[in-house]
């Protein structure tokens, strides 16, 4: 990025940190009213690059318990799966291990087609783009969130808010970045904000807004445990606002960075595979 | 009173041609008003009822804030309790639970997003002229098992044929991954194009077990005797229906758009009732305005005579009415039986008007309905018209002075 440009996103910033510390919209009051002024020379899509990078490399091997409250559910539902991430291919595959009616099921993304694979009856259907934010399996996360369609980088403008000194963390401090997607970019969001610890990069909570600037969900990233020289949260949970009584956690047993993954995993033969 | 009337109706007859053409005139506003009105409503109610047979019926008993969301999160339990409480409320002709979720449906390479429908093949007929549309294979049957029927634009889409299999993939109630393989049983043809091409009917009872929902629904549509009936079956089944958590609506809040088409209808027909009344109102007024200036004299006579301005005031006053009761009687006799005949009857139509219907569902043809609203509502009209046309010209009639009439030719 030239710099010229990002001495105007700098500029930019500061003007909204000052607009937002005026006007006490509630937006700003929960979620940017106490931030510290950047530090000069920090660019807002570098720190939104390197939270990228803590939580996927090139190809990134995770093993995951998600955990799904409702209030339709009596207990807790649980899913557990493997997913296999190629960053570079734009790539993805994930393996659902339990619960025993759902083992076997399996999603395979290769840019732009999403197939989805059902054990007992033995098919395959490719899942059309218009569902990439639809639930996946029953969740609060979205398909896109788990195959990653979309990219934190490329679909989206960046711009530093400030440094929040008690992001939830104790001790940790984090820029806030806000993400605005482009025109074309496959999301729904009106903006994004990122809390990414100042220090590792780790990204500690996300909060997702519709294009009217209401507050739709939040993910928080708690469990941050160093793997492979790495700050990486291992607890995501998503809450979403609209809805009472929901929330989903998705718990990571086992995290794989810089894999290198077999050909085969990504064919539509390897869905059938068990 | 006697001598009066026998005056009034004299002076009916004295001018023949010039009564007669104000009777036809009378004759001609009374026609047209009767038939306006019962165009308006055999045309409205026949909107209606196609659109509350395509789908929603009269009065929609669903769960509370289903009509905002519409999500498997708002239900209502379909018991034999609830499905006893509606068959026992007057004025319910038929009633069809429905269930009705998003699904995706695939075959091959292709997959489309459709509207799925659990219906009761036993009651859905009751409500809805769903099964009617069937053009290839049949409808869901009874007793049937993992049956699908979808739309025309649909099935080409997929390229499905009768008998194929279709895999239904979507999320349960329970929250699991829900999925199971259809067999094509049916290919209706919907009016609608959206619905056409996104549109799949399955039995009600594999649409609980596809979605883990038990006895619930998401709707029940109740079709009513007639559309003027909605609003009591609606009150008595919220009473019925007291303490859960059911929204029950009537069919002008679930389609306000036809509503306000019915609206902009009525206002157009009578704005143009208006000035037919008016402009007959004035040839009224002209008519009997002429016959009290040329008796001028007449009147002056009677009064020096002793008769009373009153007496005069009621001569003139009888005569209108007698014109206007004439008229009235003519033409209420000439449009009853002829709008009766329209309403056995039904016009087609054609172009522009076919359009507009057909966007909502309807037939196009136009329908003409006589509710005894009509008449009565005429004859008021036409006797307030009579009254005040005729007060003017008996006013003038009834202050006169004998010595200035006499005076004058």
């Amino acid at each position: 990025m030239p710099s010229n440009r990002s001495f105007a996103v700098v500029g930019t910033c500061g003007l909204l940190l000052v607009v937002s510390l005026l006007v006490d919209s509630p937006l700003r009051a929960d979620s940017v009213s106490e931030l510290e002024p950047a530090p000069e020379g920090v660019d807002a899509r570098a720190v939104a690059l390197r939270a990228e990078n803590v939580l996927r490399s090139d190809q990134t091997f995770m093993e995951a318990e998600m955990i799904i409250k409702s209030p339709r559910l009596t207990a807790p539902r649980r899913v557990a799966f493997q997913s296999w991430d190629d960053r570079a291919e734009k790539r993805s595959f994930i393996r659902i291990l339990e619960p025993p009616k759902d083992a076997g099921a399996a999603f395979l993304k290769l840019h732009p087609n999403l197939w989805s694979y059902v054990p007992r009856v033995e098919r395959t259907l490719r899942i059309p783009p218009s569902m990439m934010l639809q639930p996946w399996m029953g969740s609060d996360f979205t398909n896109d969130d788990l195959v990653n369609e979309s990219s934190d980088i490329d679909d989206y403008d960046h711009a530093l808010l400030g440094v929040d000194s008690h992001p939830g963390v104790e001790g940790l401090r984090a820029y806030v970045v806000e993400y605005v997607p482009h025109e074309e970019a496959p999301v729904v969001w009106g903006k994004i904000l990122g809390w990414i610890e100042t220090e590792h990069g780790t990204p500690l909570r996300q909060e997702f807004y519709d294009e009217d600037g209401e507050k739709i969900r939040t993910i928080h990233f708690d469990d941050i445990r160093v793997t492979g020289g790495r700050h990486v949260p291992h607890v995501w949970t998503v809450t979403p606002h609209e809805k009472e009584g929901h929330a989903t956690t998705i718990r990571i047993r086992e995290f794989r960075f810089d894999a290198d993954f077999d050909e085969q995993i990504f064919t539509t033969r390897n869905l059938k595979q068990r | 009173m006697f001598l009066e009337f026998r005056l009034a109706w004299r002076n009916v007859w004295r001018n023949p041609r010039r009564s007669g053409l104000t009777i036809a005139a009378t004759v001609f506003a009374v026609v047209l008003i009767v038939l306006s009105v019962g165009m308006a409503a055999g045309v409205h109610e026949k909107m209606i009822e196609d659109a509350v047979r395509l789908r929603s019926g009269h009065v929609l008993v669903a769960g509370e804030g289903y009509l905002d969301h519409r999500t498997l999160e708002q239900f209502v339990r379909f018991d034999a309790e609830l499905e006893q409480r509606i068959r026992d409320t007057p004025g319910v002709r038929g009633y069809a639970p429905r269930v009705m979720s998003f699904a995706l449906l695939s075959k091959g390479q292709t997959t489309s997003s459709v509207a799925l429908f659990g219906i009761d093949p036993r009651l859905e007929g009751s409500v809805s002229t769903l099964s009617g549309r069937v053009n290839a294979g049949s409808f869901i049957e009874a007793g049937g098992h993992r049956q699908i029927v979808i739309g025309e634009r649909l099935a080409a889409k997929l390229s499905a044929r009768i008998g194929d299999s279709l895999l239904l993939y979507s999320v349960a109630y329970s929250l699991e991954t829900a999925y199971e393989l259809f067999s094509v049983a049916g290919v209706m043809r919907l009016s609608d194009a959206t619905l056409d091409g996104g549109l799949a009917v399955i039995s009600l009872t594999d649409a609980q077990e596809f979605f883990v929902y038990g006895d619930r629904v998401s709707e029940v549509a109740i079709l009513t005797d007639d559309a003027d009936r909605a609003e009591a079956v609606r009150s008595a089944l919220t009473d019925a229906l007291h303490g859960t958590s059911v929204e029950v609506s009537t069919w002008d809040e679930l389609m306000p758009e036809l509503v306000e088409v019915i609206l902009v209808d009525d206002a157009g027909m009578y704005l143009m009732v208006v000035i037919v009344v008016i402009v007959v109102g004035f040839g009224i007024l002209n008519t009997i305005l002429m016959a009290v200036l040329e008796r001028r004299r007449e009147f002056g006579v009677v009064l020096a005579l002793g008769l009373r301005p009153a007496a005069i005031f009621r001569v003139v006053y009888l005569e209108s009415i007698l014109l206007a009761q004439v008229g009235l009687a003519l033409g209420l006799a000439i449009s009853l039986p002829l709008l009766l005949y329209l309403q056995a009857t039904p016009i087609p139509v054609a172009d522009e008007m076919a359009g507009v219907m057909e966007l909502f569902g309807a037939e196009p043809v136009l329908t003409f309905k006589l509710k005894p609203l009509n008449p009565i509502g005429s004859t008021l009209t036409v006797i307030a018209l009579a009254v005040i046309a005729a007060f003017y010209p008996a006013v003038k009639a009834s202050r006169g002075r004998p010595v200035d009439a006499l005076r004058s030719v």
